[in-house]
């Protein structure tokens, strides 16, 4: 191995009896990086992390930090530290007792388990709290607590499990930012896992997307987003519209057949498709436009699409207005249009119009 | 009524009243009622004369019975460290137990409340009497030893009776706290490059310390004033101050004296659980 990465895990299995936790999941994450994990709740991912910190110990598969083969090391051995869900603060202790646990644990010195304790304070600006209990602190200090007792050891990897989950909105925001920097700034290896798509797309390296125990697709957020691998990453990332399709050719173009009987190119089919099989064609509201029918050109290229349909439906949402526009076949596509038109008329219920889009926005995806 | 409706504060004075005056009349009044016949002279048949005198007070000093006071307390502490030292432990296999057990397991644990406390501790007399005692007879029958062992009128029969008596006691409170301690502060500690003693020592053990206090409070208060196991194990030879109260009021009908007596070991008691839980609630601290 010339390289190793900072965690691998190959093949790894974890059952709780009957159920399959995590389904054969091999991850190679790298060196500094922030990788999430990513999923619906129930999908495996706090199970994972866990495998990782040494708390379960996989079922089949091993884990490797660093090129090391963890095997059945117990977590007080391991490389690696946790910031847990609901932080775990010792509640007898003070902020900066909690955060000497783990160095004094290691029989580092007096002296300096003080000064990287101030240090670590001051790095999550708490410097003033040093003597106060948990259960006297707010939730986001809890929580920068809970960061800076896990980071003061340096570990080779800091796990997170949904860190920010129990903060309101506004905060959560604000944390999101600061980790990243706080990330950047230690340049240690960040394994985050979070159900909250918005969070893993903005703060990560890469994530990998999960469901079920098994890892869907691993990508940096631009992948993830705009070339979802199959059905589930593209319906769990952002927003999509699936339209029925059935396949009519994959060489050399790929060419769908809409429930009306149209015909349309799309720029990427997922593997394992055959022409006659029954199939999804996924794109995104933002990569649509609406056209009145009399604007539709004469002699459209090849890689436009131009469908048909009844505006039904309207949501202003600020920012933009979702238009709901039901096809000849009674599907129904959302488009959503920004809202930068000046003068010109928007759209009512009931008018007719062509959604348009370009080929290569278009996934073919199995049912 | 109409005002009564529309006060909180006085609906709420109203509820307390009826448990507070309960408490002043039936909680309170034996203590005054001990304290003033501790300074009061014996009537000749029980009850009192109403005379002022600290005799009473003096007596209870007298090395006759101070040794008995000394030697209870000996046995209380005694009591209370065992039962500790095996009531942890078996707390601690509950509250790890898996949910369903952990309640069938404490069921168990209240089981011999069913039957009366005397009628247990006869029982043990059946086990450990000397000649006739199960356990001797048995260990004699298969020449296991010579002689019976000393199993009964002793320090060690009494010490067993209480230990068994007071031992779910002492399991209740440790077992409550151990199960509402949060098993993320374990793995906390565990992933701070604590070893599972070190983990122990540090989460576990501080935060059952209110259990532990308690436990030992519920043992330690009955141990010390406890009279029906010295009487029926300690075979008449062994007694505690337990016995020497109760047989002034119901023996030597020297009400006065029993007061004192019973008045002197409660301020000990008080003392005693004052030191006990400064001393209890520092460590806490300290660790
Ligand atoms: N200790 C356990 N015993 C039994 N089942 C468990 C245990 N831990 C997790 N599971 C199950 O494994 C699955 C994955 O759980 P988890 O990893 O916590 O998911 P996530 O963190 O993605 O929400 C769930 O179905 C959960 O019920
Ligand atoms: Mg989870």
């Amino acid at each position: 191995m010339s390289e190793p990465f900072a965690v691998e895990l190959r093949d790894v299995v974890k059952q709780f009896g009957d159920v399959v936790a995590v389904n054969h999941v091999s991850l190679r994450i790298r060196d500094g990086e922030f990788f999430s994990l990513l999923g619906p709740s129930g999908c495996g991912k706090t199970t994972t992390l866990r495998m990782i910190a040494g708390f379960e110990i996989p079922t089949h598969g091993e884990i490797y930090i660093h090129g090391e083969r963890q095997g059945y090391r117990p977590p007080n051995k391991r490389p690696v530290n946790t910031v847990f869900q609901n932080y775990a603060l010792f509640p007898h202790m003070t902020v900066a007792e909690n955060i000497a646990f783990g160095m004094e644990m290691r029989k580092i010195p007096k002296d300096e388990i003080k000064r990287r304790v101030d240090e670590a304070l001051a790095m999550v600006r708490l410097s003033g709290m040093a003597n106060r209990r948990p259960k006297q602190l707010s939730g986001g200090q809890q929580q920068r607590v809970a960061l800076a007792r896990a980071l003061v050891n340096r570990p080779e990897v800091l796990l997170l499990d949904e860190p920010l989950g129990a903060l309101d909105l506004k905060l959560r925001k604000a944390m999101q930012i600061e980790l990243k920097a706080l990330q950047e700034e230690v340049g240690i290896t960040f394994i985050y896992v979070t159900h909250d798509q918005e969070e893993a797309l903005t703060m990560s390296d890469r994530i990998a997307v999960m469901n079920d125990g098994i890892v869907h697709q691993v990508g940096d957020p631009e992948t993830i987003y705009e070339h979802p691998a199959d059905r589930f990453v593209a319906d769990f990332i952002g927003e999509t519209n699936f339209i029925p399709v059935r396949v009519v050719s994959l060489a050399p173009e790929i060419v769908v057949e809409l429930g009306t009987g149209q015909k349309v190119q799309a720029g990427w089919a997922e593997e394992g498709l055959a022409p006659g099989d029954k199939a999804v064609l996924s794109i995104r509201p933002e990569k649509m436009d609406l056209l009145e029918p009399k604007k539709k050109p004469q002699s459209p290229s090849q890689e436009m699409a131009y469908v048909p349909g009844v505006v039904t439906h309207l949501v202003y949402v600020g920012t933009d207005t979702r238009h709901t526009v039901r096809l000849g076949d009674g599907s129904e596509v959302v488009v959503r249009l920004q809202n930068i038109y000046v003068g010109e008329e928007p759209w009512e219920i009931g008018e007719q119009a062509v959604i348009t889009w370009n080929a290569a926005h278009a996934r073919i995806l199995k049912e | 009524m109409e005002r009564l409706r529309r006060n909180p504060e006085l609906q709420a004075w109203l509820l307390l009243a009826i448990p507070a005056a309960f408490l002043l009349i039936f909680f309170m009044a034996p203590l005054v009622i001990v304290f003033v016949y501790s300074f009061l002279e014996r009537g000749k048949y029980g009850g009192v004369e109403w005379v002022f005198t600290l005799e009473n007070i003096r007596r209870v000093f007298d090395p006759l019975y101070f040794k008995t006071f000394v030697r209870s307390f000996y046995i209380a502490i005694v009591t209370t460290l065992i039962t500790l030292i095996l009531g942890y432990p078996l707390a601690y296999y509950i509250a790890n137990s898996p949910p369903s057990r952990r309640n069938a397991l404490v069921f168990a644990l209240m089981i011999p409340f069913w039957t009366n406390f005397l009628i247990r501790t006869y029982a043990w007399l059946t086990l450990l009497r000397t000649h006739t005692g199960l356990i001797n007879v048995t260990l004699l029958n298969w020449g296991l030893i010579q002689k019976p062992l000393p199993l009964f009128g002793n320090d060690f029969a009494i010490i067993l009776g209480l230990v068994y008596g007071w031992l779910p006691v002492m399991v209740l409170p440790i077992y409550a706290a151990l199960e509402r301690l949060d098993r993320s502060l374990l793995e906390a500690a565990r992933d701070l490059y604590a070893s599972s003693f070190y983990a122990f020592r540090r989460v576990t053990w501080p935060l059952s310390i209110p259990g532990v206090v308690a436990g030992s409070m519920l043992v330690f208060i009955p141990s010390l004033g406890a009279f029906v196991t010295p009487a029926i194990l300690g075979g008449g030879k062994s007694l505690m101050i337990g016995n020497i109260i109760s047989n002034q009021f119901l023996g030597a009908h020297d009400w006065p004296f029993g007061s004192a007596l019973s008045m002197v070991m409660m301020i000990a008691m008080l003392i005693a659980t004052l030191i006990y839980f400064r001393w209890t609630t520092s460590s806490e601290i300290a660790t």
